[in-house]
């Protein structure tokens, strides 16, 4: 009985994150659900074609997200770390695609005595393929000697050495850019006929929403490359010896199967989505410059931890939800746009505290478990 | 065997041509030979090109040092020569690759600044020794002898004539230090070290009046540094929390100070010593409020909710939201000065204030590290499920490791910002909780003369050496994943027995239970 008594307000003290999560979750949930009602029912200031351009520009910053949440996953799921240096990796590949394009750009391919035509207006097609091309094998190969050199020394120590060792292998690779191509920002040169800015025009209420093609070529070009990611880990032998990995290195090695190879493929292939996806920024959004690379990896980062990190569909709806929430969430919310890194940190957060597994995370520990 | 021998070393060899070249295009190499003109006492005008002998010198160094570290552990004497000779060879062609595109540039004049920003042709020209075309060949025979050279010096290093005599100088200079100590008295060994103690003490109390504004600046900035090491270290060393997000801590110390001693927000004039122990309390709320939601979280992800944290901070104080509480982009000016016993603050009382602060806090680290809490954070550290078990309450001590760390974030910030007479959001980046974590893992975690250290040769030297700045965050970042494959446990590691496996830091589970808790989780 006494001691029934003595260790009731230990039991209640020891747990303040039970009290605090809610009321934090509700103060958050409060927040969210004034605004939208003062934004959506009380002004109703915005038409619908504002939301649709809304929606279209979340659709395709969303889909670059998913590419790089990807790599962020497929390495979790393996080596249970946080690639910080992902971010760099996709900087490394949005660099390798301006190189690139600035090179097509210089060659004149005009028969003599017309005009002069650069080979990247002549034949856009070819340019942009060479540039994904170079930018994924670029920043594929950055991603094996990243793993090569500050990953894999480190497979067995605990847990945390790796993560010190990602976070400076990001700083250095960002300085290594800044150093090397200074640190002005530099317009990527996009072929003419995708030019930033030019694309179909839809009519919604008398009111033109431009789809452009950068962004439509972004779009479907990261779906495409999520589809094919998919079916190579799901019927591949590459693909089946990265899930076996994933799920069990001792047995996987034991079955035959070299696992630092394994691991290095992965950081392959993460890098040369990365590497798409730095292309795809630097082509829609037409910056690039040493530091690029950052945001989108945190944001990347939060968007594998939203569809529960380690499983794949989940970073790629995760993602997409990202993306259109960081572009319809401060006009919804009616807040400053220069917040919306806010928004996606705060998201990040709130999904930690409160599901840690994630939106698909329980998908994930079935097949898994 | 042979094929095996010359794999190897041209591999290093490529390893080290790349390096070269890296250098060469970060411009790292006049850097380089202007330091070593300052070394020998030839000072380079700033802007200006150093001598292209320097530039040999850095060269040659570099050469040995290939041939140096292509020496592998087995083999003959003459094995390891050739393994050198290879690797110069590897290098010095590599180079005069690299040499020959450079040179063509040259000669053709095209300016490539617009993508490599550094590659300018007076670099090329130094470079290439100033002999164009021929500086290529002589690039190839300098790595090829130094290389040789290199690894014979090793060779001649390891072998048993020198480690013999190395030895008898060894217990020669033992004898003579034994010979001396008998014949001093006895309180000579008993009190020696308290002497050196206070003879440092002393040192500490004379040099801020008398070494210059600028050395004082310096030496604040390490100060802080010290202090700022000290409150993550209280997190991620004593109770194992891995928290990226100390600027934003920092941030709240130095807003506090400045808000509540600036005419221009707000005009409250609270003066300096309330508004520090404000700041430190402002600081300690935030901790908390950071803490309380994410106590349950495990290592990395704390990391990452604690970097979102800091930067949600910075960009709150950066956007307009805030601008007309906490000043927006501009920052806060014109912080009013402290003043003491009526005398108002200058570089040299803000050195002292700076060394108090630190000697402050670097006595309330050793007695909370060898308290009754100081001992729970260990527990919690080493092993969170026994910790719980033997009745330690994980939370609050984890809460209060946060809080307390916090309150030193905080009280860094708030010197910091009136020191500077100006706190803006620039000042509290990501940079600055990334040079804090260097400043702790490279000194050394738990270990106070480890994060002095590690202030003084990552903050100081720096500052110090103007010409290191611009590659000073690029070392940072290549420190941090050296040391952590190097040398986990930093520079100056800590005297207290590491509980867990060598070469550890021992942060909480190790990786396959966590592991599995994290499948289980997500």
């Amino acid at each position: 009985m006494e001691a029934n008594k003595r260790s009731r307000p230990k039991l209640t003290r020891r747990n303040y994150s039970k009290i605090i999560r809610p009321i934090f979750g509700i103060m958050v949930l409060g927040y969210i659900l004034w605004r939208l009602y003062l934004v959506l029912i009380v002004q109703q200031v915005y038409t619908a074609e504002i939301w649709v351009r809304l929606l279209i520009s979340g659709l395709i910053i969303g889909g670059v997200y998913a590419l790089i949440a990807i790599g962020y996953t497929l390495v979790y799921g393996i080596l249970f770390m946080i690639n910080f240096a992902h971010g760099e990796v996709m900087m490394i590949g949005a660099f390798a695609g301006y190189f690139l394009f600035e090179f097509t750009k210089s060659i004149n391919v005009a028969a003599p005595g017309e005009p002069p035509l650069s080979f990247s207006d002549g034949y856009p097609l070819i340019s942009v393929i060479l540039a994904f091309l170079v930018g994924m094998t670029i920043a594929a190969a950055a991603g094996f000697f990243l793993e090569k050199i500050a990953y894999r020394p480190l497979r067995k120590a605990p847990r945390l050495i790796p993560l010190i060792s990602a976070i400076g292998a990001s700083f250095f690779l960002q300085n290594a850019a800044q150093l090397l191509f200074s640190p002005q920002v530099r317009d990527y040169t996009n072929p003419q006929a995708i030019a930033r800015g030019s694309g179909w025009t839809i009519m919604i209420n008398d009111a033109r929403v431009i789809v452009t093609y950068t962004g439509a070529l972004t779009f479907i070009l990261s779906i495409l490359l999520m589809i094919g990611l998919y079916v190579m880990v799901q019927k591949t032998k590459l693909g089946k010896a990265m899930r076996a990995v994933a799920s069990d290195k001792n047995t996987a090695a034991l079955m035959g199967i070299d696992v630092d190879v394994i691991i290095s493929r992965t950081f392959i292939i993460s890098g040369a989505l990365a590497g798409a996806a730095g292309v795809m920024w630097g082509l829609h959004n037409g910056l690039v410059h040493f530091f690029v690379g950052f945001l989108p990896g945190i944001k990347a980062f939060t968007a594998a931890v939203l569809g529960g990190i380690g499983n794949i569909p989940g970073a790629m709806l995760g993602g997409m939800f990202l993306g259109l929430i960081e572009s319809l969430g401060p006009t919804a919310l009616g807040i400053s746009y220069q917040l919306k890194d806010v928004i996606a940190f705060v998201i990040m957060i709130v999904i930690l505290i409160f599901r840690p597994s994630g939106i698909l995370g329980e998908v994930l520990s079935e097949e898994k478990v | 065997m042979n094929k095996d021998i010359i794999r190897a070393s041209s591999r290093k060899g490529l390893i080290f041509g790349i390096v070269m070249i890296f250098l060469v295009l970060i411009n790292f190499h006049i850097m380089a030979a202007t330091m070593i003109s300052k070394l020998l006492g030839t000072n380079v005008l700033r802007g200006s090109f150093p001598e292209v002998r320097f530039m040999i010198i850095f060269l040659v160094l570099y050469g040995l040092w290939v041939g140096w570290s292509a020496v592998s552990r087995e083999g003959t004497a003459t094995g390891k020569l050739f393994e050198g000779l290879i690797a110069g060879i590897t290098t010095g062609a590599l180079v005069a690759l690299f040499g020959l595109i450079l040179f063509y540039l040259l000669e053709t004049q095209t300016d490539v600044r617009r993508y490599l920003t550094n590659l300018s042709f007076p670099s090329i020209n130094i470079f290439l020794l100033g002999l164009n075309g021929v500086g290529i060949p002589v690039h190839l025979g300098l790595f090829t002898l130094t290389g040789l050279v290199g690894a014979s010096l090793k060779v001649g290093i390891r072998s048993q004539l020198f480690t013999r005599t190395v030895q008898n100088i060894k217990s020669f200079v033992n004898n003579l230090k034994l010979r001396i100590t008998s014949l001093l008295p006895a309180y000579v060994h008993k009190y020696g070290k308290y002497f050196f103690y206070l003879v440092m003490l002393f040192l500490l109390f004379l040099l801020p009046s008398r070494w210059g504004a600028y050395n004082n600046f310096v030496f604040g900035m390490v100060g802080l540094y010290v202090i700022l090491g000290i409150g993550l270290n209280i997190m991620l060393g004593l109770s194992g929390q891995f928290m990226i997000g100390i600027a934003a801590l920092f941030a709240m110390g130095a807003y506090s100070v400045a808000l509540l001693n600036s005419p221009i927000p707000h005009g409250v004039m609270l003066g300096f010593w309330p508004s520090l122990v404000v700041g430190m309390l402002v600081a300690v709320l935030g901790g908390l409020l950071l803490g309380l939601p994410i106590m349950r979280l495990r290592g990395d992800y704390l990391a990452i909710v604690t970097l979102a944290f800091g930067e949600i901070i910075r960009i709150l104080l950066n956007s307009d939201l805030l601008t007309d509480f906490t000043g927006g982009p501009r920052g806060i000016q014109n912080i009013q000065q402290p003043t003491f016993l009526a005398r108002p603050f200058n570089d040299v009382s803000y050195a002292y204030l700076i060394i108090i602060a630190m000697a402050v806090s670097i006595f309330l680290y050793y007695r909370l590290e060898n308290s009754r809490t100081g001992r729970a954070w260990l527990s919690i550290k080493e092993d969170t499920l026994v910790a719980r078990a033997t009745g330690v309450d994980v939370q609050k001590y984890k809460l209060l490791a946060l809080c307390v760390g916090a309150a030193f974030a905080g009280l860094a910030g708030g010197i910091f910002a009136a020191r500077n007479q100006f706190t803006g959001p620039n000042d509290h980046t990501l940079m600055v909780s990334i040079n804090v974590l260097s400043v702790v893992i490279v000194g050394g975690m738990n270990s106070i003369p480890g994060i002095i250290l590690g202030s003084f040769a990552l903050r100081g030297l720096p500052e110090l050496l103007r010409e290191l700045e611009t590659y000073r965050l690029l070392v940072f970042g290549a420190l941090l994943v050296f040391m952590m494959i190097v040398r986990p446990e930093g520079l100056w590691p800590s005297s207290r027995p590491d509980l867990e496996e060598k070469g550890s830091i021992g942060l909480q589970e190790n990786i396959e239970t966590e592991g599995k808790e994290g499948r289980g989780n997500g």
